[in-house]
């Protein structure tokens, strides 16, 4: 208060820019700009605590100087230390304003203050604690990560390796995509064969590309509807089929059986690769059924000859052969069957379609609709793999190359062309239903004559049939007559075996046979041709008299042969012997054969004639004249019927004297 | 991919998956060591690390194998999906001939049975 406050002004140079030197070439230079902060750092500085500094100066020496006339005050040091407190906090106060003020302060310097012995320890153990505590931490982490790789690794492993495993079958495609979600590594399944032959095929498939996901286990796992799998039928329609019920309930039964098992409980990982599997092949299949019926609906439409299209539904085709045979062809998912379900509909239109067809021709082929029903059910499984069989050649075109035994079915040319497939296949069904009726004509006749034997001849082909007709004549019923010398004895034997083929290529039946002797053959001396063939064509009606006539006729000539051997002059007429007694009487043996006996197919008839009749024929129904007279033998076998002939010769040589 | 010995390639970068994680625990185990307050045990941490360096060291080597017979993945240069189909109609075949063959043995058993 007594020291006057006396106020300083400085001023500060203008802030202009003042040049510092200039170069000879004209650059000029001017000191460099100096930052805020410095300036302020300057302004502080200038700050001259010095009046503050004297003033204590003065005090001391002044509080000195009137301090030692008078003894020391116990608290002067404290008083002393108490204002030196007051002027540090008055500074450091005015440098807290400033600081409040918004001005940067950058402090120049400041001496640490030197820490105690304890305190030092105290900041080492503080440090050591910390650091001790990081490596802890680091070591939970890492254990911690180490637990949950182990695992990730277990889950990919069991991923990766049933991939690995489905790989080995089907194609795995990669998207790397970003990512979706986490654990989809975009692979898909391709089921699309790119070795299609391209020009067969029309659509591909919307299954043919398989996700692969994860399940909650972290497991593979593919999302496929059993019902999106359509598997091929095929039928005949109006006939409840009993067999395809049958089968699509065990197919049923297995695919539940399949899902049961994989549902809620925890698989294996093999029975999950397997269940995967299996779904795949049951997608590739379908999508194999698909391009199959795809092709079958192209080439119904084009075919105008041997089939028509009758119905046409979703996923469903009904064709008409013309014979009043319909079948239909159709993709149905697992567990459901069209002939149930389509039962009413198909009758609907069958009778709507075919109204030319009259009710007589029913009646008169009822006891073939038996037969063929019969002969359908067994057969519409072995028409499905059939038309898959005939088609898989012309999808996978000639790349797989198969062993032509198994493709020998198909003649090679027919196989290429892929519009003449369904008229093939439906031939070959017409063929079979034909050839069906055939065999039941041909089982009729040979069930009735009990030496005839029937044998059937594999054709591999699925056009033709082929049957053998046999009959042997027993050894035992001939006479020891027969033993002559060995080299001439395939001369002088008579012929014992007799065959008659049937052959039945598409609908046209051919019949073959040994008939006569032929007389240029016997100098040849072989057997095969000793006998001329007969060939010829037969209708199913007449099938079962013809091949009774020629059985017959064999029969007629054996007996000639050994008649002829034993030395009898004996008159062969076509179904007849005639032998000649004394005073021209002529006895004779006659065959009747009829299929529709029910005793037995071939009859025999004894006739004794009378020469001094007018011209009279061995004729099975003759009835004119008392002069004729017949006896039924009855249906005798083979051993009865050379017994017969043997009386006859002994009848005659006693007659004749010989 | 060819099996070399007992392990197929699979085999082999599983075991490297585990010696990774083995690796960690390793690094875990070392960290905790050093965090004991009694101070590290040197024999211990010793162990570890060199346990470490030979797993670093083989799975250097696996992996190196593994990448040089490592190729492209070439989807199904040789495709099967025809011979495939061919399997599945034989397989159709073999179930109709065999419910054939059952249909006629049974017709034959009913035939001995009643003669």
């Amino acid at each position: 208060m007594d020291d006057a406050m006396s106020l300083q002004l400085s001023l500060d140079k203008l802030p202009i820019k003042r040049l510092e030197s200039i170069e000879e070439n004209g650059f000029e230079r001017f000191p460099s700009d100096v930052d805020n902060e410095e300036k302020r750092l300057s302004l502080i500085r200038r700050i001259d605590f010095a009046w503050a500094v004297e003033k204590d100066e003065e005090r001391k020496k002044q509080k000195k100087s009137s301090k030692e006339p008078s003894t020391p005050w116990q608290w002067q040091g404290m008083i002393e230390n108490l204002q030196l407190a007051h002027q540090e906090l008055s500074v450091i106060i005015d440098l807290i304003n400033t600081v409040e003020a918004n001005d940067a302060v950058t402090v120049a310097s400041m001496t640490r203050p030197k820490l105690l012995p304890n305190e030092a320890l105290s900041d080492l153990a503080v440090s050591a604690a910390t650091k001790l505590q990081c490596y802890r931490q680091v070591g939970k982490y890492f254990k911690q990560s180490a637990k949950a790789f182990e695992q990730q690794v277990a889950r990919e492993a069991r991923f990766y390796g049933a991939l690995i495993r489905l790989q080995q079958n089907w194609k795995v495609k990669r998207q790397r995509q970003p990512a979706i979600g986490p654990g989809n590594e975009g692979f898909t399944f391709d089921l699309f064969d790119n070795t299609y032959d391209q020009a067969a095929i029309i659509r591909s498939s919307l299954m043919s590309t398989v996700r692969v996901n994860h399940d909650a286990a972290g497991m593979l796992a593919i999302n496929v509807s059993p019902n999106s799998c359509h598997s091929l039928q095929f039928g005949f329609v109006g006939t409840q089929s009993d067999d395809t019920q049958g089968k699509s309930n065990e197919n049923k039964s297995d695919s539940e059986h399949h899902l049961g098992e994989t549902g809620k409980e925890s698989l294996s990982d093999e029975g999950c690769v397997k269940k995967t599997n299996s779904l795949l092949r049951e997608v590739h299949k379908a999508i194999f059924n698909e391009q199959v019926f795809d092709l079958v609906n192209r080439e119904a439409f084009n075919t105008s000859t041997v089939v028509s299209v009758t119905g046409i539904r979703e996923n469903y085709l009904q064709l008409s052969l013309g014979q009043r045979t319909s079948v239909y062809l159709s993709l149905v998912s697992s567990g459901q069957d069209h002939t149930r379900v389509e039962g009413e509909l198909t009758n609907n239109v069958e009778n709507a379609i075919l109204p030319f067809e009259s009710s007589d021709g029913m009646k008169h082929d009822a006891k073939w609709n038996t037969i063929k029903k019969k002969g359908q059910f067994s057969n519409s499984t072995c028409y499905e793999i059939y038309i898959q069989q005939i088609y898989h050649e012309l999808i996978f075109g000639r790349g797989s190359e198969k062993p032509t035994s198994s493709g020998s079915r198909l003649s090679g040319a027919q196989a290429k062309d892929g519009s003449s497939l369904l008229s093939h296949f439906f031939m070959s069904l017409a063929h079979r239903i034909f050839s069906t009726k055939v065999l039941a004509e041909l089982e009729n006749v040979v069930c009735k004559v009990p030496y005839l034997q029937l044998i059937s001849n594999p054709t591999w082909h699925s056009r033709g049939s082929s049957w053998t007709l046999f009959m042997e004549v027993p050894r035992s019923i001939l006479r020891g007559s027969q033993i002559k010398t060995v080299e001439y004895c395939e001369k002088n034997t008579i012929k014992r075996q007799f065959w008659t083929k049937v052959v039945v290529n598409d609908d046209c039946i051919i019949v073959k046979a040994e008939g006569s002797p032929n007389v240029a053959g016997l100098f040849k001396g072989k057997s095969e041709e000793t006998h001329s063939i007969n060939k010829y064509n037969c209708n199913l009606a007449d099938l079962g008299v013809v091949i009774l006539q020629q059985v017959a006729s064999q029969i007629m000539n054996w007996l000639h042969q050994e008649a002829l051997m034993v030395g009898i002059k004996v008159n062969r007429d076509f179904l007849s012997l005639s032998f000649e007694l004394e005073q021209g009487e002529t006895l004779g043996l006659v065959a009747n054969v009829d299929p529709e006996d029910v005793e037995g197919g071939i009859s025999w008839w004894l006739v004794m004639e009378d020469s001094f009749a007018e011209e009279q024929k061995l004729h099975i129904n003759a009835t004119n004249g008392a002069s004729e007279y017949r006896k039924f033998l009855g249906h005798l076998s083979l051993d009865l019927l050379y017994a017969t002939l043997m009386d006859f010769v002994s009848l005659c040589s006693g007659g004749s004297g010989q | 991919m060819d099996p070399q010995g007992q392990t197929t390639s699979l085999q082999r970068l599983q075991n490297v998956e585990k010696r990774i994680v083995k690796v960690l625990e390793l690094a875990g185990g070392v960290m905790d060591e050093l965090a004991s307050p009694l101070g590290p045990r040197k024999d211990v941490v010793q162990n570890h690390c060199l346990e470490f360096m030979q797993l670093i060291k083989d799975i250097q080597v696996a992996l190196r194998d593994e990448i040089k017979s490592a190729c492209e993945y070439r989807p199904f240069e040789k495709c099967d999906y025809g011979s495939r189909i061919a399997n599945e109609i034989c397989y159709q075949k073999v179930e109709f001939v065999m419910s054939q063959l059952d249909a006629m043995k049974q017709t034959i058993d009913e035939y001995h049975a009643a003669v």
